[in-house]
């Protein structure tokens, strides 16, 4: 069982995270914390991707995706990080700073529109009309 | 596995809660910044340097600006308690959601690092990249080779969504906030 954990110990952090993310998703009342929630439940998807990629021979990490510069590199040189769950989680970080930029003006227009960001009161003022 | 990774699991974990549960938003955001900043030095422990500077430039530097700004545009509510009421209903949903995937999907995952990983054990994928990207595009950083070469469109639509995004903030602020 220990050993299940330790060995699959990235995994399990990303598991705790999504759960963390997905808790302040539903519980904070503010919605800007709502929305660190999302952000914390992104990476923790980025942690997944990242941790697929990596590889190990016998216990010793393999070397970053930099390739040899030679047309027929041995296949020795060559155990290294997968680049392709790498160039995924480059693009949805980008992808998820829009995301969170989109969500704050929204946020932020809500602000101007109500003057609250609790989402308690918002039901409130929003009942109210 | 490491002593280093271990801290650095246990960093993560501690930044992360205290995240949700601190009732001050500006100290949710100064923490979720170290703990971006602890996921960026992990991501290098796992071999993947480019995302960690990514994630340390965006994830850790320009998310908690934005963040910042809007508490500057908006109000940070004046609290006297540290941290945020547990909200038990919200807890018991999500504990069940967590115990599901440790308990389930957990032991059917590959170690972290096992060569026979489908990722990495399938000549047809992996190893054919990294075999090709030299000969083909003559760079030697293969995840650069990818995004650019050989996902190109890729990221051209990533930078079509950040246009959009850019279109869509200005449009739903109305400029008031940048005049």
């Amino acid at each position: 069982m220990i050993e299940l954990l330790a060995t699959r110990y990235a995994y399990l952090l990303m598991f705790v995270l999504l759960g963390i993310g997905l808790y302040m998703t539903i519980a904070s009342q503010n919605l800007v914390k709502k929305l660190i929630g999302v952000n914390l439940f992104q990476t923790a998807i980025f942690l997944f991707f990242v941790a697929v990629a990596y590889v190990e021979v016998d216990g010793e990490p393999g070397g970053s995706p930099v390739v040899p510069a030679t047309e027929n590199p041995a296949s020795s040189d060559l155990i290294l990080a997968s680049p392709l769950p790498h160039v995924i989680v480059l693009t949805a970080i980008v992808v998820g700073i829009a995301l969170t930029a989109v969500g704050l003006a929204l946020i932020v227009r809500i602000y101007s529109e109500y003057g609250t960001l609790r989402e308690d009161t918002l039901r409130e003022v929003r009942a109210d009309e | 596995m490491s002593l280093v990774a271990y801290t650095l699991v246990a960093f993560i974990l501690v930044t992360a809660v205290a995240t949700a549960l601190f009732r001050d938003v500006l100290s949710a955001i100064v923490v979720f910044g170290a703990y971006s900043l602890g996921m960026a030095i992990l991501y290098t422990l796992l071999l993947a340097p480019d995302v960690a500077m990514t994630e340390a430039a965006i994830g850790a530097g320009v998310t908690t600006i934005l963040l910042l700004l809007t508490i500057a545009r908006t109000s940070r509510p004046s609290t006297e308690r540290l941290f945020e009421p547990i909200n038990v209903p919200a807890l018991v949903i999500v504990g069940a959601f967590v115990l599901v995937l440790v308990t389930q999907l957990l032991p059917e995952m590959y170690a972290v690092g096992d060569p026979a990983a489908p990722v990495w054990s399938n000549p047809e994928v992996t190893q054919a990249y990294l075999e090709q990207t030299y000969r083909d595009t003559g760079v030697q950083n293969a995840v650069t080779a990818v995004l650019a070469a050989y996902r190109g469109f890729d990221t051209f639509g990533e930078a079509v969504v950040v246009f959009a995004a850019g279109i869509a903030t200005l449009l739903v602020l109305k400029r008031e906030v940048f005049a």
